[in-house]
C-alpha cells in the first residue's frame, strides 16, 4: 500500500537535508531538481513499494513574492493509487515535491 | 547437451591444433636455441654425473668440498662460458626491451613465452647440473604420464646428442672468446644464471604437473581427437623431421603459454591485462634490481676470492630460496586457480582458449615486424654458428609462410571474440540447433505468458475504474504584499531604520510606566483559627466570617480591663519608687503625722486647677478601698478658660498620691457623690441644681477636652450622662443632698424575669440602681443602663448623653419621703430629709436622717416596717439635724447616728430607741462625720466641727472616746476611712479633707486597726447588757 505519510516523511527528510541552506541560483536549479528527484525516487524504492510505479515530480521556484498555485489532477484508480507531496520553503526558494504511486495490477 | 559439448570440443581441438602450429612456429626459434643449450647441459650431465651431484650440494655448501676444487673449477668455467652465451641473449633481450618500449606490452607477452623457454632451458640445464637423478626421475615421470612424450623422448635425446655435439663446438668457441673476461663478471653471470635457473625450476615443475594433468585429460577425454591431431603432427614431423619433436615440445610450451595466459586472465578479470603486464614488468624490474644488487655485492665480495664468493653465493642462494618459496606460494594459488579452471574444463577451456586467441590476434597483428626484430636480435648470437643460422632461416621462412595463412584465418576469427566478449552466451545459444529449440521454447513460453497476462488484464480491467475523482492542490503560495516584501528585503540587509522630524520643537514626549501592582493581604493576630491570613479574593467572605464568628471572641473588654489595672499597678510602682527617691514627701508626712496615727501622707492636691477650691465631700469606693473621690468646689475667684465656673471631682488612687487618676468636671456645684457599687467604673454625683451626673471612667480620654497645665496633659472628663435633659416631672428640682448606690445583687429572688439582662454583668457587674434624694424629700430611683451601641453622633432621645457615651440613667421610680415616711404629727413640723442610707444587707430598706432628730425607716416598695421612726432617748421633737449615719459593717443591723448637737446614738434596726447614746462626748460640737472602723467592729471614728477626731473603742470604754486628736492647723471639712476589712494587715487609713483643699491620709495606730479575737462576741455581749 502506498502510504502517503511515510512517503511524505521520506520526502521531507530528503528536502530538509538537501535544501537546508540552498539559495536560488537559476543555473544550478535544473541539476538540483534532477538529482533531487532521483534521490527521492531511489529512497522511495528502498521503502519497498514493489508493486508501484513511482513518479516523482520536483518543482523548485524562486521566492520573489509572487503568488504561485500548483495543482495536480490524476487519472487513476483512487482505491490503490495515491500520492504524497511536501513543500519546502526557505527565504529564497520554494520546492514542491509530489510523488505519485501507481499500482501494477 | 552432450551434443553441443562434443561439437565444441571438436572445434576446440581444431583450434588447438591450429594454435599449436602457430605456437610451434613462433617458438621454434627459441626452441632451437634451447635445444642447443640442453645439449650442452645434457652433455655435462652425462660426463659428470657425480660432479653434478656434488655440485648440487656444492651450491649450498661449496666451501665444504675442497677436494673437488679442480673439477669444480673446470666445471664452473664451462658453465660460465655457457652462461655467457645465455647472458648475451639476455643482454640482447634487454636491448630489445629498451628499444621497443612502445610495443612493450605486446612484446612482453611474447617475450615472457620466450623467456619461459629460456628459463625452461636453463632450468633443465640447472637440473642437469644439480640433480641428475632428479631429472631422470622427472623424465621417467614424464614418460609414464604421457605416451607422446615418451615417444618423442628418444628422438629428443638423439636430437640432443647431435645438438650437443654442435653446441659443444660452439661453446668451446665461446670459451676461447670469453676467456679474457674477468672472474668477477663470471661470478655475476653465474649468479644471474643461478637465480634464473632457480626461478625457472619452479615454473617448470608447475608446468610439468599441469601438462601432465592436461595430457591425461586429453588422453582420457578426447584421446581420439588428440591422437588424430598427434597423427597429424606426426605427419608434419615426417615432413619437418626433427621439428616434430619441437612441435610437440612447443605444444607443451604452447599449453604453458596458454596456462600463463589463463593466469593472466585470472589476474586480468578485474584490472585487465595492463595490470598484469605491469605486474610482470614490475617483477622483471624487481629481478633486475636484484641482479644489480647482487652484482654490486659480488663486486664487493670479488676481492675475497672464489670461496667467499661462493659463500656469498650461498647466502644469496638462501635468499633466493626464500624468494622462491614466496613465488611458490603465489604459484600455488595459481595452480589452485588453474586447477579449478581445469575442473570446469569444458566450460572454461574454450573461453580461455578464445581469449588467448584474442590476445594472440593482437600479438599477431604486430607479429610481423616483431618477428623481424626478434630474428634480427637472434641473428646476432646465432650468426656465430652457421648451422643455427640455417635453421633460423628455415624457421623464419616457415614462420612467414604460416603467418600469412594464419593471419587470414585469424582475421575471420577475430570478429568472433569481440562478439564473444560481449555476448558469450548469446554466441553459444545462437550457434546451434539446441539454441533454436531454446528460442522456440522461449517464444512459446512468452506466448503463453502473454496470453495469460491478456486474460488477467481482461479480468482485471472491468474491476478497475479510473477516474479524475480528485484534484490535489500541491502548493498555494499567496502573493506577498509590497510591505512584507520590503520588510523581508529590508531585514536581510544590514540596514537600520531612522526617522527625522524637521519641526524639531514639535516633538512629543511621553513616558509610560508600568502600573504599580497592588495586592491586598490581611493577617489575623493572634491566629485563633485555621484561617490566619488571606488575600483579596477572600476579602468579602472573610468579612462575613469575621462578623459571624470572630467578633464575639474578641474580649476587648477584658483586654481593656487588664490594661487598665496593669497600668495602675505600674503607675503605683513608679510612684512608690519616686517617693522613695524624694525625701521631701516623707518629711512632710512626718510633720503632719498625728498622735493617733503611725504615719501619714498627703495626696498631691497641689495641682494648678485645684487651687483655691474647697473640698466638700470625700467618698471611698466600697469595693476598691484605695480609690478615693474628692469633690472640689467652685473657686472663690473666677477661673479662666475651660475650668471657669466648674466644679471638679478628682479620682485618686491612694497608692499613687502624686496626682489624681482622673479629673472630672461639671458645670454646677457637686454636693454629694458616690461610686458604682461593684466596680469603680462609674461615678455618680448630685449637684446643687438638682441634676444627677454620671461619669464613665472607661471612656476614652480622647472624647474629652484636654488642657496642658504645667507641662502635663490633663484630661477633664465631662459627665457621660446628665439628668438635665430628663423631663422635669420626674427630675429633681432642688439640690440633691445624697446619692446612694442600691445594689440589686442581694435580692436576686426578686429579680426573676430579668435574667435576660444578665449580659450586663460582663460590662459592669450586676445591675444596680442609683437613689438620689433632694431637699424636698423626693427620692428618685434610677436604673443604670449601659448602651450596647455607641452613637458617636449623639442620641436624639437621650439628651443628657454625651456623644459616644455608653451609660445612661433611666428613671425608675420616685418617692415622696415626707409624706410616706412621717406620721401626721411629725409632718406638721415640716421635717426635712438630710441624709439617706440603704441597708447593705437588704437594699430595699433605707433610713433617712432628718433635721428634727428623727431617723425615718422605710422601704422602696412602701411596705410597712417597724419601727417606723428611730427616736432619741429624749422624748419630744427637737430641731436636731442628723448629720451622718453609718451602718455597722460587720453584718449586724446596727447604725450610728451623729447629730448636730454633738450627740452620738447607736441604734439597732429592730428598736425605736437607741441602744446607746453619748450626748456630750464632743463638748457640744456638732458631729460632722462618723464612721465605723473597717477592720475592728468595736471601734468608730468621730469628727466634730472643730476638727477634733475622737476614737471610740466600745470594748475598752463604752462611755467616753478612748482617744481624741485635734487637727492643729486647719479645719477638717470631712473625713473618710480607708481600709480593707478582708485583710488583717492593720492598715486603716483616715482621709481628712481640709478646708484649704489638702487631703491627708493618716494611718491609724495598730491598736485600733488590728482586730482582736472574739471582738464581735464581746461587742454583742456588751450590747446585750446595755439593752
Amino acid at each position: 500500500r502506498f502510504k502517503s505519510s511515510t512517503v511524505k516523511e521520506c520526502i521531507h527528510a530528503i528536502l530538509k537535508e538537501k535544501l537546508a541552506n540552498v539559495q536560488y541560483i537559476p543555473e544550478e536549479m535544473p541539476q538540483l531538481t534532477e538529482s533531487l528527484s532521483e534521490t527521492i525516487k531511489d529512497r522511495l524504492k528502498e521503502e519497498g513499494f514493489d508493486r508501484y510505479k513511482m513518479v516523482v515530480q520536483v518543482v523548485i521556484g524562486e521566492q520573489r513574492g509572487e503568488g504561485v498555485n500548483m495543482a495536480a489532477r490524476c487519472f487513476w484508480d483512487a482505491d490503490t493509487d495515491s500520492y504524497a507531496h511536501d513543500v519546502f520553503m526557505n527565504d529564497s526558494l520554494f520546492c514542491v515535491v509530489a510523488a505519485f504511486g501507481c499500482f501494477y495490477y | 547437451m552432450w551434443m553441443a559439448i562434443t561439437e565444441e570440443w571438436s572445434a576446440v581441438n581444431k583450434e588447438i591444433t591450429r594454435k599449436d602450429l602457430t605456437e610451434t612456429l613462433k617458438t621454434s626459434g627459441v626452441e632451437t636455441k634451447r635445444a642447443a643449450e640442453q645439449v650442452t647441459s645434457a652433455d655435462q650431465g652425462v660426463r659428470r654425473p657425480g660432479q653434478a651431484l656434488t655440485l648440487s650440494g656444492g651450491w649450498l655448501s661449496a666451501a665444504s668440498q675442497p677436494d673437488s676444487q679442480n673439477e669444480d673449477q673446470k666445471h664452473r668455467e664451462k658453465t660460465f662460458q655457457k652462461e655467457k652465451s645465455v647472458h648475451d641473449i639476455d643482454t640482447h633481450k634487454h636491448e630489445h626491451k629498451d628499444r621497443g618500449k612502445s610495443k612493450e606490452r605486446m612484446r612482453e607477452r611474447f617475450k615472457s613465452g620466450e623467456r619461459d623457454g629460456d628459463k625452461m632451458r636453463e632450468r633443465e640445464r640447472g637440473k642437469e647440473h644439480q640433480r641428475e637423478g632428479d631429472r631422470e626421475r622427472y623424465q621417467d615421470k614424464l614418460q609414464e604420464s604421457s605416451l607422446e612424450k615418451e615417444r618423442y623422448h628418444v628422438p629428443k635425446d638423439k636430437d640432443r646428442e647431435s645438438n650437443r655435439e654442435r653446441d659443444k663446438k660452439h661453446k668451446r668457441h665461446e670459451i676461447k672468446q670469453i676467456d679474457t673476461q674477468t672472474n668477477l663478471k663470471s661470478f655475476e653471470e653465474r649468479d644471474k644464471e643461478h637465480h634464473r635457473r632457480r626461478e625457472s625450476r619452479h615454473h617448470l615443475e608447475e608446468e610439468k604437473t599441469r601438462s601432465e594433468e592436461r595430457e591425461r585429460r586429453h588422453t582420457e577425454k578426447k584421446d581420439k581427437d588428440t591422437k588424430k591431431s598427434i597423427d597429424k603432427f606426426l605427419a608434419y614431423k615426417a615432413e619437418e623431421g626433427e621439428r616434430v619433436y619441437k612441435l610437440q615440445k612447443d605444444r607443451e610450451l604452447d599449453k604453458e603459454g596458454e596456462r600463463r595466459h589463463r593466469e593472466k586472465k585470472e589476474y586480468s578479470v578485474g584490472p585487465g591485462k595492463e595490470r598484469f603486464s605491469k605486474e610482470r614488468s614490475h617483477k622483471r624490474y624487481e629481478k633486475e634490481e636484484e641482479e644489480k644488487h647482487k652484482l654490486k655485492r659480488s663486486k664487493e665480495g670479488s676481492s675475497h676470492g672464489d670461496r667467499e664468493g661462493t659463500v656469498r653465493d650461498k647466502g644469496k642462494l638462501i635468499e633466493k630460496e626464500e624468494r622462491d618459496t614466496r613465488q611458490e606460494e603465489v604459484k600455488d594459488t595459481r595452480i589452485y586457480n588453474s586447477d579449478t579452471g581445469f575442473d570446469n574444463f569444458s566450460a572454461n577451456y574454450e573461453d580461455d582458449f578464445e581469449d588467448y586467441e584474442d590476445d594472440f590476434d593482437d600479438d599477431e597483428d604486430k607479429s610481423g615486424e616483431e618477428r623481424g626484430a626478434e630474428e634480427n636480435l637472434r641473428e646476432i648470437p646465432f650468426s656465430r654458428t652457421s648451422e643455427i643460422e640455417e635453421i633460423q632461416r628455415a624457421i623464419s621462412a616457415e614462420n612467414d609462410r604460416i603467418c600469412t595463412s594464419l593471419s587470414k584465418k585469424i582475421e575471420n576469427v577475430k570478429k568472433e571474440p569481440i562478439m564473444e566478449r560481449q555476448y558469450p552466451s548469446v554466441r553459444n545459444s545462437s550457434c546451434g540447433i539446441f539454441m533454436d529449440f531454446q528460442m522456440a521454447n522461449q517464444r512459446q513460453s512468452s506466448r503463453s505468458m502473454a496470453s495469460k497476462q491478456k486474460k488477467r488484464s481482461s479480468e482485471l480491467l472491468p474491476l478497475i475504474d479510473l477516474d479524475f475523482s480528485v484534484s490535489f492542490s500541491l502548493l498555494d503560495l499567496p502573493p506577498v504584499n509590497e510591505y512584507d516584501m520590503y520588510i523581508r528585503n529590508f531585514g536581510k540587509m544590514n540596514t537600520k531604520q531612522a526617522y527625522v522630524q524637521c519641526n524639531e520643537d514639535n516633538l512629543e514626549r511621553d513616558i509610560q510606566t508600568e502600573e504599580v501592582e497592588t495586592l491586598e493581604k490581611w493577617t489575623q493576630h493572634p491566629g485563633e483559627s485555621a484561617l490566619v491570613s488571606g488575600g483579596e479574593e477572600h476579602f468579602n467572605r472573610i468579612l462575613l466570617w469575621t462578623y459571624a464568628s470572630l467578633t464575639p471572641k474578641i474580649d476587648s473588654q477584658r483586654l481593656a480591663n487588664f490594661l487598665r489595672s496593669a497600668c495602675q499597678v505600674i503607675a503605683v510602682l513608679l510612684e512608690e519608687d519616686q517617693v522613695a527617691t524624694q525625701p521631701r514627701w516623707k518629711l512632710r508626712s512626718r510633720q503632719t503625722s498625728l498622735s493617733i496615727s503611725d504615719s501619714c501622707f498627703q495626696l498631691n492636691t497641689n495641682q494648678p486647677f485645684l487651687h483655691d477650691r474647697k473640698i466638700s465631700c470625700l467618698c471611698v469606693s466600697q469595693v476598691q478601698r484605695q480609690t478615693l473621690l474628692s469633690v472640689h468646689g467652685l473657686p472663690e475667684k473666677a477661673g479662666v478658660g475651660l475650668l471657669h465656673r466648674k466644679s471638679i471631682i478628682c479620682v485618686w488612687n491612694i497608692w499613687q498620691p502624686s496626682s489624681p487618676q482622673k479629673v472630672l468636671i461639671c458645670d454646677s456645684e457637686v454636693i454629694c457623690c458616690c461610686f458604682s457599687p461593684n466596680k469603680t467604673t462609674l461615678v455618680f454625683a448630685g449637684t446643687i441644681d438638682g441634676s444627677l451626673l454620671v461619669w464613665d471612667l472607661r471612656e476614652d480620654s480622647r472624647m474629652h477636652p484636654h488642657m496642658m497645665i504645667s507641662e502635663t496633659d490633663w484630661t477633664f472628663r465631662v459627665p457621660t450622662f446628665s439628668t438635665d435633659g430628663i423631663l422635669n416631672s420626674v427630675n429633681h428640682t432642688s439640690p440633691i443632698l445624697a446619692v446612694e448606690p442600691v445594689s440589686t445583687s442581694l435580692n436576686t429572688d426578686q429579680n426573676y424575669g430579668l435574667s435576660s439582662l444578665s449580659y450586663q454583668e460582663e460590662m459592669s457587674g450586676p445591675p444596680f440602681q442609683i437613689a438620689s434624694m433632694d431637699e424636698n424629700g423626693i427620692l428618685n430611683m434610677w436604673v443604670v443602663v449601659e448602651l450596647q451601641k455607641v452613637d458617636l453622633a449623639g442620641s436624639q432621645t437621650d439628651l443628657g448623653l454625651i456623644p459616644g457615651g455608653k451609660v445612661k440613667l433611666v428613671h425608675s421610680s420616685a418617692m415622696e419621703l415626707n409624706n410616706s415616711l412621717f406620721p401626721k404629727d411629725v409632718r406638721q413640723r415640716m421635717p426635712q430629709t438630710l441624709t439617706i442610707k440603704f441597708l447593705s444587707s437588704n437594699p430595699n430598706h433605707f433610713i433617712v436622717g432628718t433635721n428634727i432628730g428623727l431617723v425615718g425607716h422605710s422601704t422602696r416598695h412602701d411596705l410597712k416596717v417597724l419601727p417606723k421612726l428611730f427616736r432619741p432617748q429624749e422624748s419630744g421633737l427637737r430641731s436636731i439635724s442628723i448629720n451622718t449615719i453609718d451602718f455597722f459593717p460587720f453584718g449586724k443591723p446596727l447604725f450610728l447616728v451623729g447629730c448636730s448637737d454633738g450627740s452620738i446614738r447607736l441604734h439597732q434596726m429592730t428598736s425605736e430607741y437607741p441602744l446607746m447614746q453619748w450626748n456630750d462626748s464632743t463638748n457640744g460640737q456638732p458631729v460632722i462625720a462618723l464612721q465605723w472602723a473597717l477592720t475592728r467592729p468595736s471601734v468608730f471614728f468621730v469628727l466634730d466641727a472643730s476638727s477634733n477626731i475622737y476614737i471610740w473603742d466600745l470594748l475598752e470604754n463604752d462611755l467616753l472616746p478612748v482617744a481624741k486628736q485635734t487637727i492643729p492647723s486647719e479645719n477638717v471639712v470631712t473625713m473618710a476611712l480607708l481600709g480593707e476589712p478582708e485583710k488583717t494587715n492593720g492598715l486603716l487609713g483616715l482621709a481628712l479633707a481640709k478646708e484649704s483643699g489638702e487631703i491627708d491620709i493618716q494611718y491609724v495606730k495598730e491598736k485600733w486597726a488590728l482586730p482582736q479575737p472574739g471582738e464581735s462576741e464581746k461587742l454583742h455581749l456588751l450590747l446585750l447588757q446595755s439593752f
